[in-house]
């Protein structure tokens, strides 16, 4: 195996020498480049890197444009990042956009909830009733927040 | 603890019953390879779990798989919600249709009920996340098998975003492999085991 000085950001570098019998894997250098949120969501992964799809099933491009879409999309980039960054704790870099990422997420929680109701049982002590029960739950599609 | 949050991970949207594809997708709701097995294998497989890093690897995956399965779960639903009995028959759906109506059963295509059998907690570090990077495979190859089959766009959307993410979750396994085996002895990673022999 190749002790590789740069590798692009659809490779990893291994070392040189290795002891046998362990599994290896290229770790994944980079938080960057990344997809923008709408585009991760839409293909299952924040990292170009990581994108591989099998056959020609790719997304058809970002998904729908709702406030609901724009919620799942910054929380799905926390996600994305916050898994890197369990295998990557030191990488400040990374640390400082989850932030960023989550502050997002958390001011787009915040339009949604007032908009659509609430997404933690919590929310709903900003409503004047007990609305947690009230449809659509997310197994039953069109949901009015699905309306643009 | 868990706070449940009433969205789903990706959104599902299928307009048309399809009961003839719901029975072989319910296979990835409680079949060998299918989400409920990814939850329950990680979230088990975190208490004799030695390593930090590795701990919140198997804590954030098998949360994420939770989701999976509502989504599973959403898009058989979606599947089989106002169906006719005439779609129950044209389907060849009448198996599970007779024990369970429009009902969400976890159960593999073949019919048999989930078993935790199709699952592994060996308490041992490495043969742990060996089975994890394995299951991630195996979750993959049945969503490729769902995608060569699935002929609505609505499903094949949602499947696509599934199989996509085994590909992440392999990729944070072999890392978190590598972050563990690089704590054990460089000379024999198998001179103990981290998760249950004790530090000298
Ligand atoms: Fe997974």
């Amino acid at each position: 195996m190749q002790n590789m000085d740069s590798c692009t950001y659809k490779e990893g570098p291994l070392p040189s020498c290795a002891p046998l019998a362990v599994p290896m894997l290229a770790s994944q250098q980079s938080s960057e480049p990344a997809y923008d949120s709408a585009d991760a969501l839409a293909k299952g992964t924040l990292f170009p890197g990581l994108d591989l799809p099998f056959m020609d099933y790719v997304a058809a491009g970002p998904v729908e444009n709702t406030p609901l879409a724009e919620l799942m999309a910054l929380d799905f980039v926390c996600q994305e990042l916050a898994l890197y960054l369990d295998t990557h704790p030191n990488d400040a870099e990374a640390f400082k956009t989850w932030k960023s990422f989550t502050a997002l997420a958390k001011e787009g929680r915040k339009r949604y909830v007032e908009m659509c109701g609430p997404v933690k049982r919590s929310d709903t002590a900003k409503f004047n009733s007990w609305v947690w029960p009230e449809d659509p739950w997310p197994w039953n599609s069109g949901r009015k927040a699905e309306k643009k | 603890m868990f706070v449940y949050e009433k969205k789903l991970q990706y959104p599902v949207r299928i307009k048309n019953p399809n009961p003839a594809m719901a029975k072989y997708i319910i296979s990835q709701y409680g079949g060998p390879d299918g989400e409920l097995s990814a939850s329950l294998r990680y979230l088990s497989q975190r208490y004799s779990m030695p390593y930090p890093e590795v701990k919140a690897v198997l804590t954030d995956i098998g949360v994420e798989e939770l989701g999976h399965l509502e989504m599973v779960g959403t898009i058989i639903h979606q599947l089989t919600r106002n169906m006719t009995v005439d779609q129950v028959e044209k389907a060849g759906f009448q198996d599970y249709f007779v024990d369970h109506t429009a009902g969400i059963y976890a159960q593999a295509a073949g019919g048999w009920p989930y078993n935790a059998a199709a699952f592994q907690v060996k308490g041992d570090v490495i043969a742990d996340l060996a089975e994890d990077m394995g299951a991630e495979q195996k979750a993959r190859v049945t969503y490729d098998n769902i995608l060569r089959m699935a002929d609505d766009p609505d499903v094949i959307d949602a499947i696509r975003f599934l199989r996509e993410r085994e590909v992440v979750h392999f990729q944070r396994f072999g890392e978190a492999m590598d972050i563990a085996t690089s704590k054990m002895d460089q000379r024999n990673v198998y001179a103990v085991n981290p998760a249950f022999d004790k530090k000298k």
